[in-house]
């Protein structure tokens, strides 16, 4: 198994957010999760990022055969897992080009992978961010800051096609970008996508799903699970909201 | 033994002395140190401070064998090596230092902007035993670089400077306090800027633990003169800045920053002090800090504007980051306002490094060191990436790196 969380229960702060959840993924499959606000989709992203703000109550999560409450948020993230936030943090004065180039060495390092040289690494974030509509210009910047909502979706995605993750954990990607936007970033995911890795897509929208497809797609209410199938469910979503799950 | 009975006794290595008006004004500093309740809540230059080392201290000067020496490195470059506080005469065209006059001691004892009751000022002048003067003549653009050096242990350097940037002059000062053994320098620089006169003054202090350095500024500005300061605190030892400026006439400028890295039990005391003096004059203060470990800061930024200095800017900020629980930056912002036309504002945050950020960066692969640091150097990037002489930015960025390898 690639992601295996079991009888997941978490709180933060005297409040019990996730409930017993369980969720498998395999190799190469594609999950979204659909949920009411505030029923703990980004908790579960936050938990599997290892965010350290939660207690964990009960349950254990298995990735990659190693059991991910040993490794810290660092080594979660050298060994492929990769979170793109619901709201990417800014870190002014951090300049995008040698914060990714220092993130994509931490990780080559780990894999005890020769370490990709300057030149490489500005050529590789170059062709990347064209492919994903980014201007050049924005590479100068600091870490999301003063960036748009939308924009700072498109930087996630960026970040994940150059850390070319294996279980990459999308949190509302889609939520604050235009109707292009949303196409180019979706035909980035599905570009990276492979036999070898997998998604976990949190989304309140049908419409992001018509253009990543989901393997299976999951009901999120009040802290676990409480449907899964295929994409017909989403469909179901949009027309009815939660009201029947809850 | 009190502060008069140890004026007596070292009496005879002290500055002038002889000169009438000096000793009035001692007599009377002398006064203020008896009567004085040093109460340190309500005493800025007595915060952090052991009282004891600071009224009871063993004074010991020693006259520097050798003189200092002034090369001329091209036109329009110095380097200076002051040797406990002395610097040998020099003249050129440009320049001109001699040591330091009675006639400036006086000048400068009627200012009354530095407080009566600032003691550390008062003791500078009571046991003055050094000090050097230098006049950048008008209309000349140079540079100057002193290395502050100090010959022997237990020494008590007791030093006031004077410089003198004549009209249309434009100066770079960079002074380094590298100081390696265990002693205390208590210096006072007193900087007039004549008209349309320029000074860009940088302080380089990296002293040792057992090092005490004790550094006043009080510069005052002509009209369309401007004086740029940028302190960079590295020492391991205890550093007091406290630096004042008087815009004086109009469209002056006057722009006091400081950055200062500290850990272990170090402690450090900050201050800056505008007057607005008169019409569309402008003043920044800006002091950021980093604490890691049980170190303390204190930085009190003021700004005065006088009723008949209308359109005055005056921006204060101060930024601390706290590494570690047991560190603590108190900072005090204050304004006092006589006019009604102005733009003045003030600011402060100081907390415990972002942890959204550091989470942020680590779930990117870095290390929670890496990205400690990384946000370490980007809480000063402003700062640092604005130095302009490559020399300097140089020196700067290796403290940095020495000082975040420190950083666990
Ligand atoms: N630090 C915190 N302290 C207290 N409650 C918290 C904290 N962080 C999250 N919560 C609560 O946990 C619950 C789940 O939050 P979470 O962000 O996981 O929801 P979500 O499903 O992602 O919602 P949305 O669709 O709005 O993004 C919410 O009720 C939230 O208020
Ligand atoms: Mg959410």
């Amino acid at each position: 198994m690639f992601l295996e969380i079991k009888d997941l229960s978490v709180k933060i702060e005297n409040k019990n957010i996730l409930k017993g959840l369980n969720l498998n993924i395999n190799k190469g499959e594609v999950h979204a999760i659909m949920g009411p606000n505030g029923c703990g989709k980004s908790t579960l992203a936050n938990v599997l990022a290892g965010k350290e703000d939660y207690e964990i109550l009960n349950g254990k999560i298995n990735f990659k055969n190693n059991d991910l409450f040993d490794l810290n948020i660092e080594e979660r993230a050298q060994e492929g897992m990769f979170l793109a936030f619901q709201y990417p943090v800014e870190i002014p004065g951090v300049n995008i080009t040698p914060f990714l180039h220092s993130a994509i060495n931490s990780k080559r390092k780990r894999m005890n992978e020769e370490e990709i040289d300057n030149l490489s690494f500005a050529k590789l974030l170059k062709s990347k961010a064209s492919d994903l509509g980014i201007n050049i210009d924005m590479l100068k910047r600091s870490v999301n800051t003063g960036f748009s909502g939308g924009e700072k979706k498109r930087y996630e995605i960026l970040q994940m096609s150059i850390l070319n993750p294996d279980l990459a954990i999308l949190d509302e990607t889609d939520s604050g970008l235009d109707i292009d936007a949303l196409k180019i970033v979706t035909n980035g995911v599905n570009k990276l996508k492979t036999k070898d890795n997998s998604f976990l897509i949190i989304t309140h929208y049908q419409k992001l799903l018509d253009y990543i497809k989901p393997d299976y797609v999951h009901v999120m209410v009040n802290g676990s699970i409480v449907k899964s199938g295929g994409s017909e469910i989403a469909a179901e979503i949009e027309k009815d909201g939660f009201q029947k799950f809850q | 033994m009190n502060i008069q009975d140890n004026y007596l006794k070292n009496k005879k290595n002290i500055f002038f002395t002889e000169n009438e008006n000096v000793e009035n004004h001692r007599e009377i500093l002398i006064k203020i140190f008896e009567n004085d309740r040093f109460d340190k809540k309500n005493n800025e230059s007595l915060k952090n401070v052991n009282l004891k080392n600071f009224l009871d201290f063993n004074y010991k000067y020693l006259v520097p064998e050798e003189t200092s020496v002034i090369n001329n490195n091209n036109d329009n470059s110095y380097s200076i090596v002051s040797v406990n506080g002395q610097c040998t005469s020099f003249k050129d065209d440009k320049i001109e230092i001699t040591k330091i006059l009675d006639e400036d001691y006086n000048d400068f004892s009627k200012n009354d902007t530095i407080e009566k009751n600032d003691h550390f000022v008062n003791l500078n002048s009571l046991f003055l035993n050094s000090g050097f003067k230098i006049i950048i003549k008008k209309n000349n653009n140079i540079k100057i670089k002193i290395s502050n050096i100090i010959t022997d242990d237990d020494l008590t350097i007791f030093q006031k400077n004077n410089y003198i940037c004549e009209e249309g002059s434009s100066l770079n000062l960079i002074e380094e306090y590298e100081n390696k053994n265990n002693s205390t320098s208590n210096i006072l620089n007193v900087i007039k800027l004549e008209k349309n006169s320029q000074l860009n003054h940088f302080l380089i202090q990296d002293n040792a633990p057992n090092h005490n350095l004790i550094i006043t500024t009080h510069s005052s500005c002509k009209k369309d003169s401007i004086y740029n300061q940028k302190v960079y605190n590295f020492s391991e030892g205890y550093v007091r800045n406290f630096h004042y400026s008087e815009l004086i006439e109009t469209n002056s400028e006057a722009d006091l920053q400081g950055i200062f890295f500290l850990k272990d039990n170090n402690t450090s005391n900050n201050k800056t002090f505008v007057k607005h003096l008169a019409e569309n004059c402008k003043s920044n203060q800006v002091y950021k800090g980093i604490l890691n470990d049980r170190s303390k800061a204190t930085y009190f930024s003021n700004t005065h504007v006088d009723q008949v200095a209308q359109k005055t800017e005056g921006y204060q900020l101060s930024k601390g980051i706290l590494l570690s629980d047991n560190a603590s930056y108190f900072s005090k912002p204050e304004l006092k306002i006589y006019a009604d036309d102005v733009k003045c504002s003030h600011g402060s945050t100081i907390g415990p490094i972002d942890e959204n950020a550091i989470f942020y960066i680590r779930s990117r692969g870095m290390s929670k060191i890496a990205a400690t640091k990384i946000l370490i150097s980007s809480f000063i990037n402003e700062e640092l990436s604005s130095i302009n002489d490559e020399q300097m930015a140089e020196i700067i960025q290796k403290k940095l790196v020495r000082y975040l390898s420190k950083v666990k």
